[in-house]
């Protein structure tokens, strides 16, 4: 292979890739360390990478470098932590990281709706429920992964590959837009609200519908769900205190 | 031509830090949230082909997504919350009662 560009996707993704394994939460904690130092490597490597695809220094490289570091290092910590409300919490770190980089791609509104959505109203969503479900502390089942190996291989793996391949397509491939409304002296007469509005009211009109009516479904459902009252399995008897196991002796 | 290949990179690799927390963690919602973490991933990377195909069409697909977000988020909440009345915890391995 003369190109060397998908081998050094590969090797920046096994970093990161051992990095999670070693990161994840298992009973010893002695791993954490190597799991940083791969991590920052794997950081590294992946920021040569993205400097040897920059031309020059169009659209503010600097911000895309602190808001992709900020993104995938809280991503990190969203899987890696043992307490759910601290993984709710950096995924809005990571909701606010992946903001910028949208607005650097002129994509102003989605970056407005990302934060209104996700870190409004998705992750309050999500905190009240842990606050509803969650005892206090971090409970056994959060403090041991389940075969962390497998999964960061075939996570990994995947990505991996899908990555390296594709960002080596030849730009033959990429048929310019046809849409008259997505035109650069459009975007700078009307702004990126207008024109993806002009979009999905035209184009995408049916689409815009089913989603609303899909909103509608999933909140009567959501109601019907939550309305139902269900039966409480007694899974385990209650564990015996330390001192009576053992000592009781069943009538025959 | 904007060059595009370091949002894909950032794109696959939440995807990837999504699929392991999808795949080994235990608990019901830090699950949901991993599959939020892989939505985002897919953003990313539909923003930046949208805009290297010059078209606007990325950009609403990600507003779909948002909606698809939105749904998934309330109906698994409803369902993790009725899962936790009936057995009391939120551990994904004690549902495995079809494992044969």
């Amino acid at each position: 292979m003369s190109n060397p560009w998908p081998l050094m996707v590969y090797v920046t993704f096994a970093l990161g890739g051992l990095a999670i394994y070693f990161l994840m939460p298992r009973t010893d904690r002695s791993t954490r360390g190597a799991g940083a130092i791969f991590g920052v490597a794997a950081l590294a490597a992946a920021m040569v990478l993205c400097a040897s695809r920059f031309l020059g220094t169009e659209g503010g490289n600097v911000f895309f470098y602190l808001s992709a570091v900020v993104a995938v290092a809280s991503a990190v910590k969203v899987i890696t932590h043992e307490k759910p409300v601290y993984s709710a919490l950096y995924f809005v770190l990571t909701v606010l990281a992946i903001a910028p980089l949208l607005i650097i791609q002129h994509a102003e509104f989605l970056a407005v709706a990302l934060v209104i959505i996700y870190a409004g109203a998705i992750l309050v969503t999500y905190v009240f429920v842990i606050m509803l479900a969650q005892q206090g502390g971090a409970s056994i089942y959060d403090r041991r992964a389940r075969q962390p190996f497998v999964a960061v291989f075939g996570g990994f793996f995947t990505m991996a590959l899908i990555a390296g391949q594709m960002t080596v397509l030849p730009e033959e491939h990429v048929v310019q837009g046809t849409l008259a409304s997505a035109s650069a002296e459009r975007a700078t007469e009307l702004g990126n609200t207008a024109m993806i509005g002009g979009v999905m009211m035209t184009d995408y009109l049916v689409a815009f519908e089913i989603a609303g009516v899909l909103l509608l479904v999933a909140m009567v459902g959501a109601i019907a769900m939550s309305r139902k009252r269900v039966p409480t399995e007694v899974v385990r008897a209650s564990a015996k205190p330390p001192g009576q196991i053992g000592r009781e002796v069943q009538p025959f | 031509m904007n060059d595009i290949a370091p949002y894909i990179i950032l794109g696959a690799l939440l995807f990837a830090i999504g699929v392991v927390g999808f795949l080994s963690r235990r608990n019901l919602i830090v699950i949901f949230l991993s599959t939020e973490l892989m939505l985002q991933g897919v953003v990313v990377n539909l923003v930046a082909m949208g805009r290297l195909h010059g078209q606007l069409n990325g950009q609403i697909f990600a507003l779909f997504l948002f909606v698809i977000a939105a749904v998934e988020a309330g109906l698994a909440l409803g369902l993790v919350v009725l899962l936790f009345r009936r057995k009391g915890t939120l551990d994904a391995d004690r549902w495995s009662s079809m494992w044969g």
